[in-house]
């Protein structure tokens, strides 16, 4: 099968939009992605220094309530990964690799994987959420947030 | 009915299983779990990213308010993400950054992951740590983070205007943008 071949965007924009309708429609908030590294790292630090954890405010959101990983955001972000491993068998576009530029060294991309990740773990708290929560979510219902981030 | 419906905590997760399914396929289909998708964006060469956010964007926003009109949807039940002005000014410009730099955001990561880039694993154990530097770091920027607060504001209540009017500005920027991004992309290609 032919690497990388992919759907119109415009398709699958329309399928995104459905699905956000649907979700918005049923469950009345939208889709979200970020929160749930947030909770894991929360529950994960508690686990491993429980004492650490209760010190670190933020995080009593998550770790005040009895049962933190049974949370909406994380079930929907565990279906995305199995959708978007069913769409990438489907297409061919399967394969386990280490991506990054062409001419980038491999250091070199593990460093920009892991600074990046760190920037938007980061900002995507301090805004109170990522692409899908704020971006796509807020754009949608025109919330003033999904329009400011979005700048 | 009007919605949002009230559903169970056991049916609202395995919604959420579902909807989450549909929403990792788009996005793969979609080319959003590819990072060349992305930096192309920026070297402008392939504008995939931005054409599927906003055609999203365009059928949900109309969906809903269409809706809305209809009175099948309450949406004063609906939960907006609040606006806090300058956070949320600052968190974009450092996300765009951390977007450009790593090739992701969280939900494309989840879905490179899923085409078995293990690059988006390490992009994912970046978005832990940044999580847990902003939980250690909130005591110090607590105040910044909860200033300029604005509530669960929209455009069209913000503007004062009807909603389809701020809908009929955001087709026409869509529009725009991809005959834009459409003649961009037939332009020759040079050899990156």
């Amino acid at each position: 099968m032919v690497k990388n071949h992919f759907w119109s965007p415009y398709v699958a924009g329309l399928g995104l939009g459905l699905t956000l309708l649907a979700t918005i429609y049923i469950v009345g908030w939208g889709l979200g992605a970020s929160s749930a590294f947030s909770l894991v790292t929360g529950v994960g630090i508690n686990k491993l220094n429980p004492a650490y954890a209760k010190n670190l405010e933020y995080f009593s959101q998550y770790l005040d309530i009895k049962a933190p990983l049974i949370n909406w955001v994380l079930f929907e972000v565990g279906g995305l990964f199995l959708g978007a491993l069913a769409g990438a068998l489907l297409g061919g576009n399967f394969k386990v690799r280490f991506d990054k530029a062409r001419d980038m060294k491999s250091s070199t991309r593990l460093f920009t994987a892991f600074g990046g990740g760190i920037l938007i773990g980061f900002s995507s708290r301090l805004a109170r959420g990522c692409t899908s929560g704020v971006a796509l979510s807020g754009g949608a219902q025109l919330a003033l947030s999904g329009w400011i981030f979005g700048l | 009915m009007i919605a949002p419906l009230m559903v169970s905590q056991g049916v609202g997760l395995l919604l959420a299983v579902i909807l989450g399914i549909f929403f990792g396929l788009f996005l793969e289909r979609g080319g959003l779990g590819n990072p060349h998708k992305l930096t192309g964006v920026f070297y402008l060469t392939d504008f995939a990213v931005p054409k599927v956010m906003f055609t999203a964007i365009i059928v949900a926003a109309s969906g809903l308010y269409l809706l809305s009109d209809l009175k099948l949807l309450d949406m004063s039940r609906i939960w907006i993400v609040p606006t806090y002005f300058w956070p949320q000014i600052a968190g974009g410009a450092i996300f765009g950054l951390g977007f450009l730099i790593s090739g992701y955001c969280p939900g494309t990561a989840v879905a490179g992951l899923a085409s078995g880039r293990l690059d988006a694993l390490v992009v994912m154990t970046g978005i832990g740590a940044g999580s847990l530097v902003f939980a250690i770091s909130y005591p110090y920027i607590e105040g910044f983070y909860s200033s300029t607060p604005m509530g669960g504001i929209t455009l069209p209540e913000l503007f004062g205007l009807n909603h389809w009017i701020v809908l009929g500005f955001v087709y026409a920027l869509a529009a725009g943008m991809f005959y834009l991004m459409e003649r961009y992309e037939k332009r020759p290609l040079k050899k990156i």
